[in-house]
């Protein structure tokens, strides 16, 4: 009894100190000034802490102690920026949380896009590819050529791939799509694939009886909306000046018969929408969505070509969203529901341990790790924007064709490869020390075609700065305002 | 060797200590200044970098835009100078567990400490199928 | 709530596990007959022993017998119990309560200030063994859940997933709940024979008291415990084990309590659920008390916070052992009549509460330390108004 007393005696919390003579060792983090009052650090995987200026330097020259600076000696020890041992006691724990990070990669491709006609009825001034024609020999999908494109994706080591079709209007192919819906039914069964369906259309061709299949086989349609009339109609120009009425009663017709939830809309920013930013969270709002996605248009086709026209600064871009975020937020402060998708993927990353899987924001890239485009003549393509850049004559990111390449050909060739170099935000020149890494992305495809290099130059990079900004602003405006910080963790639910 | 940083002639001319600056965190500091500015490193002397920024033709920047760019390398030089020993001090941690993260836990760490159990349970015991 | 009664033992030599019955035509081979009066005669069928509040017995010959027990009141038909050759009978499982526990050890590798059940530290595993393997074979098939607790049950060694083993099988459709500090599992070969009971309905309940190392094996008065807890959980999860994560909340938690919770959604988002539990006024802690004691009424904003967190995030969360009067109305949802009816009690005044029926009330220890907030609710809202204290 008296040993056991003994052994039991309680001791004191400084027994239980691992550290040895005051010192530390340091885990891998990136530092940034968020505002002049604040600074930020960002952990391997993601995790944050926003800290006074001048905290960062202290760390790194180990002025920060355990007795004298209690709270944040121990926010850096468990959040895995300090550790007081050579090799952290938890660092597999760090490990699993990285692997988990990046486990969008752990699947492979899933995203295959089957461009099955380049034909369309509208003439969008920002239109990156589509024609005008009756010529179906010319611009659709060949049945030898989506044969081939399904064969590939069965091939994709995903158990889940999505098959989606785009245009021009992927409509006026509808038959096509039938053909290709049907055969890939048959062979998931073989190859055990689940496959999601999505159809991309403006809905100006689409009919109850198209959409009476999408019902029977499960197929999401993904429309386009511009906004209010005087810019969508402005955007998107086809005869007869209609294309809103006809969106509009397209969206309608739809969700009547799949239901709200398989109806989406995608917006497209121009530099008239730039003007408007309230007006088109408020068109998406009233017509029941919940959510939008801000997107600048890409620098690609004939957005290029029409320089005048579209060629806006990243700034007015930035502004435009911050002006229709705020709007956007203040939907949700009255208590409606309301989100913002490009916010939500990027709030997912800075406020969860779960991976997030989009293919514009990725380290590596979406390009063929998670997408792969089939064109409609069978060349294959890294993204959606690499066949927009052939348009262009630039065929950097042709990875083969469906005739003449072999899945390895395409998938691990020489193409993929090169792109590969460039594909991670880790190893890239103004990237690798970047506190904003692990929530931003590479984008070698923009790369190439703004700035003619596939690393890209990050000075001048439009990508990087509205990203910079855009994540910066996030950050800002959740640790600045309690209520906001409730609205985005509702986004991200 | 006097080590003020000046401006002349538009050009901007920072020193840094070499046995304080890494030259790593000199070019990645540099490395954001490439739209502007023709950047430069030699050595004033085997102690001191001399830094330049010379505006590129077709940039016009004030000399109140100057007394700024001259402010924010001289802070820009002390934080890519404390990114850099960020980086190198954590390499072969971070090496360590990427490796680990794209293994499946055979790479995994020993436990930390021991089970002491006044009596005498010992984990190595237990035996696995 | 009497657990153990004591009488004088007659032709027992080692301990006997078995049901009771106060009816003799029930009575088989592996139950007690309970005596309260004059017995009318010696039962003719084969049973385990007789135990008796009488000084006497007829017909003795070479049965087993407990005279001149105090009460027998206590017991109720088929409950079980364990009688050993020195007269004790204790009441192993209640067929009228949910919450039956078997205690694994009483040994255990850590040493928590707020420890409700001090350890001792003896080899007392083969004997309590010895003791649950005749008992969970007498379980009723329809138990709904059974605790494990300890101690450490872990250190039972090899015996601990031979008991899993064993209430797999007898008890399939049981939910078993295991209370562990999780240290052995840093040990991967631990978890993964822990996975190779595969047992479902087989939960973890393990404690983290801080996100911050020295803060939680100051609490558990352990080296090296936070470490070994968290790699525990993570090789727990790479198994699919289910697990609970349970908070003690008193003065050492609370400062980092929030931190705490963000730390589990980071780097345990893998947990079924997680409890948050009120301190127990017995064991170590009046000893301790001038460490761990703060009224709970003065940590409702890091409670709330860390509580609502985990539910925003989609986890499953509780809070035990709290009084309704003590916590804020939005978190009413996560409270829990969480302690066993055995220790369970109210205060005088909660009599006139009108929510007195929705209300986990207080252990019974805790009568001697409690929130200075406690006050009945009363549905007179001018009664209210006018504060009856």
């Amino acid at each position: 009894m008296e040993k056991e007393k003994s052994t039991r005696k309680f001791k004191g919390l400084e027994l239980y100190d691992r550290q040895v003579e005051k010192d530390y060792f340091l885990l891998p983090f990136r530092f940034h000034r968020l505002t002049p009052e604040k600074e930020i650090i960002v952990n391997e995987v993601g995790d944050y802490l926003i800290l006074p200026n001048g905290t960062f330097e202290k760390i790194v020259k180990r002025q920060i102690f355990k007795d004298s600076d209690e709270e944040l000696y121990g926010d850096l020890l468990s959040n895995f920026f300090i550790s007081e041992e050579k090799v952290s006691p938890l660092i597999d724990v760090l490990a699993t949380r990285y692997r988990t990070k990046k486990s969008f990669l752990d699947d492979f491709t899933s995203l295959h896009i089957f461009v099955v006609s380049l034909r369309c009825e509208h003439t969008c001034h920002y239109c990156q590819v589509s024609r005008v024609t009756q010529d179906k020999g010319k611009y659709d999908m060949s049945i030898e050529h989506i044969n081939k494109g399904i064969d590939l994706m069965m091939r994709s080591p995903n158990s889940h791939v999505t098959m989606e079709f785009q245009g021009g209007e992927a409509l006026l192919a509808f038959e096509n799509i039938v053909y290709a819906v049907e055969r890939t039914k048959e062979l998931a069964k073989v190859f055990n694939k689940k496959v999601t369906y999505v159809i991309c259309t403006n809905l100006a061709v689409i009919t109850e009886e198209i959409l009476l299949y999408c019902k029977e086989n499960d197929i999401l349609i993904s429309s386009s909306l511009d906004g209010p009339a005087f810019i969508h109609n402005e955007n998107r120009k086809r005869p007869g000046r209609n294309s809103y009425e006809l969106a509009i009663k397209g969206i309608e017709l739809s969700r009547s018969i799949l239901g709200k939830s398989r109806v989406s809309a995608l917006m497209t920013t121009t530099n008239l929408s730039l003007e408007h930013p309230k007006e088109i969270v408020d068109e998406y709002y009233r017509l029941g969505f919940k959510s939008i996605f801000l997107r600048p248009i890409s620098p690609y086709g004939f957005a290029v070509k029409n320089e005048r026209k579209n060629k806006y600064e990243t700034e007015k871009f930035i502004a435009f969203y911050k002006t229709a975020l705020h709007h956007i937020i203040d939907y949700n402060l009255k208590g409606e529901f309301f989100s913002e998708d490009y916010a939500s993927i990027i709030l997912k990353k800075i406020l969860t341990p779960f991976p997030v899987g989009y293919v514009d924001l990725n380290s590596p890239a979406g390009a063929i790790n998670n997408v792969i485009v089939f064109n409609y003549e069978g060349s294959v393509y890294a993204t959606d924007e690499s066949r927009m850049l052939a348009e262009m004559n630039d065929f950097s990111f042709k990875l083969g064709h469906l005739d003449t390449h072999s899945y390895e050909d395409i998938f691990y060739g020489e193409r993929a490869a090169w792109i590969a170099e460039a594909s991670t935000n880790e190893n890239l020149p103004g990237c690798s020390e970047c506190a904003f890494q692990s929530y931003c992305g590479a984008d070698p495809v923009h790369n190439l075609s703004t700035q003619g290099d596939i690393s890209g130059y990050r000075p001048t990079s439009s990508f990087c700065q509205k990203n910079m900004e855009i994540i910066r602003y996030l950050i800002e405006l959740m640790e600045s305002d309690k209520r906001i910080r409730t609205v985005f963790e509702s986004w991200i639910q | 060797m006097a080590t003020k940083n000046f401006i002349k002639d538009g050009v901007i001319t920072v020193f840094a200590d070499t046995s304080l600056y890494s030259k790593d965190g000199i070019f990645k500091c540099l490395y954001w200044y490439g739209d502007k500015f023709h950047t430069s490193v030699a050595f004033a002397d085997s102690e001191t970098y001399r830094i330049t920024l010379e505006p590129i033709s077709t940039i016009n920047i004030s000399s109140e835009e100057a007394e700024l760019y001259l402010l924010k390398l001289e802070r820009d030089l002390i934080d890519f100078n404390l990114r850099d020993i960020v980086t190198k001090e954590t390499k072969n941690i971070r090496d360590l567990l990427v490796a680990k993260a794209f293994s499946n836990g055979e790479f995994d760490e020993e436990p930390v400490g021991t089970l002491s159990d006044p009596v005498g349970f010992d984990v190595n015991e237990i035996e696995v199928a | 709530m009497l657990l153990k009664t004591k009488g004088v033992s007659i032709n027992i030599e080692e301990t006997l596990v078995g049901k009771v019955t106060r009816l003799p035509e029930n009575l088989t081979s592996d139950s007690f007959l309970l005596v309260d009066d004059e017995i009318q005669a010696y039962p003719d069928k084969a049973h385990l022993g007789i135990l008796s509040k009488q000084n006497d017995i007829y017909d003795l010959d070479n049965g087993s017998v407990v005279l001149k027990i105090p009460t027998l009141e206590h017991l109720t038909e088929g409950d079980i119990v364990s009688v050993g050759a020195d007269g004790n009978i204790h009441t192993l499982y209640r067929v009228d309560s949910y919450h039956n526990t078997l205690l694994a050890t009483e040994r255990c590798n850590s040493n928590c200030l707020m420890c409700s059940q001090p350890p001792r530290d003896k080899n007392d595993v083969s004997f309590l063994y010895g003791i649950h393997k005749k008992l969970i074979p007498l379980i009723p098939k329809d138990c709904v859940e059974l605790g494990i607790s300890g101690g450490e049950p872990t250190l039972m060694g090899e015996l601990f997933f031979d008991m899993l083993e064993k209430i797999k099988h007898e008890l399939p459709d049981t939910e078993i709940h295991v209370l562990t500090n999780g240290r052995s599992f840093a040990w991967d070969h631990m978890a993964y024979r822990l996975s190779q009971v595969d047992n479902n309905r087989l939960m973890l309940g393990i404690p983290v008291y801080s996100d911050y190392y020295q803060v939680h094996d100051y609490i558990v008065q352990a080296k090296d415990a936070f470490y070994q807890t968290i790699a525990g959980l993570h090789n727990l999860a790479r198994y699919n084990q289910r697990i609970e994560i349970r908070v003690v909340l008193h003065k050492l938690s609370i400062p980092r309590l929030v931190k705490l919770a963000k730390y589990i959604y980071k780097n345990l988002p893998f947990v079924e659920h997680v409890a948050f539990m009120g301190l127990e006024y017995v064991g170590y802690t009046p000893h301790n008390i001038d460490k761990l004691w703060i009224d709970p009424m003065d940590y409702n904003k890091e409670l709330g916070e860390a509580v609502e967190f985990l539910a925003n995030k989609g986890l499953h969360v509780s809070i035990y052992n709290s009084q309704l009067c003590v916590l804020p109305e939005n978190l009413w949802q996560y409270a829990r009549k969480s302690i066993s009816d055995w220790k369970n009690s109210y205060m005088p005044e909660c009599q006139s509460c009108s929510k007195l029926e929705d209300c986990g009330g207080l252990f019974t220890w805790n009568l001697k330390k409690h929130s200075e907030h406690i006050k009945p609710f009363t549905t007179n809202v001018l009664e209210l108004s006018s504060g009856i204290e």
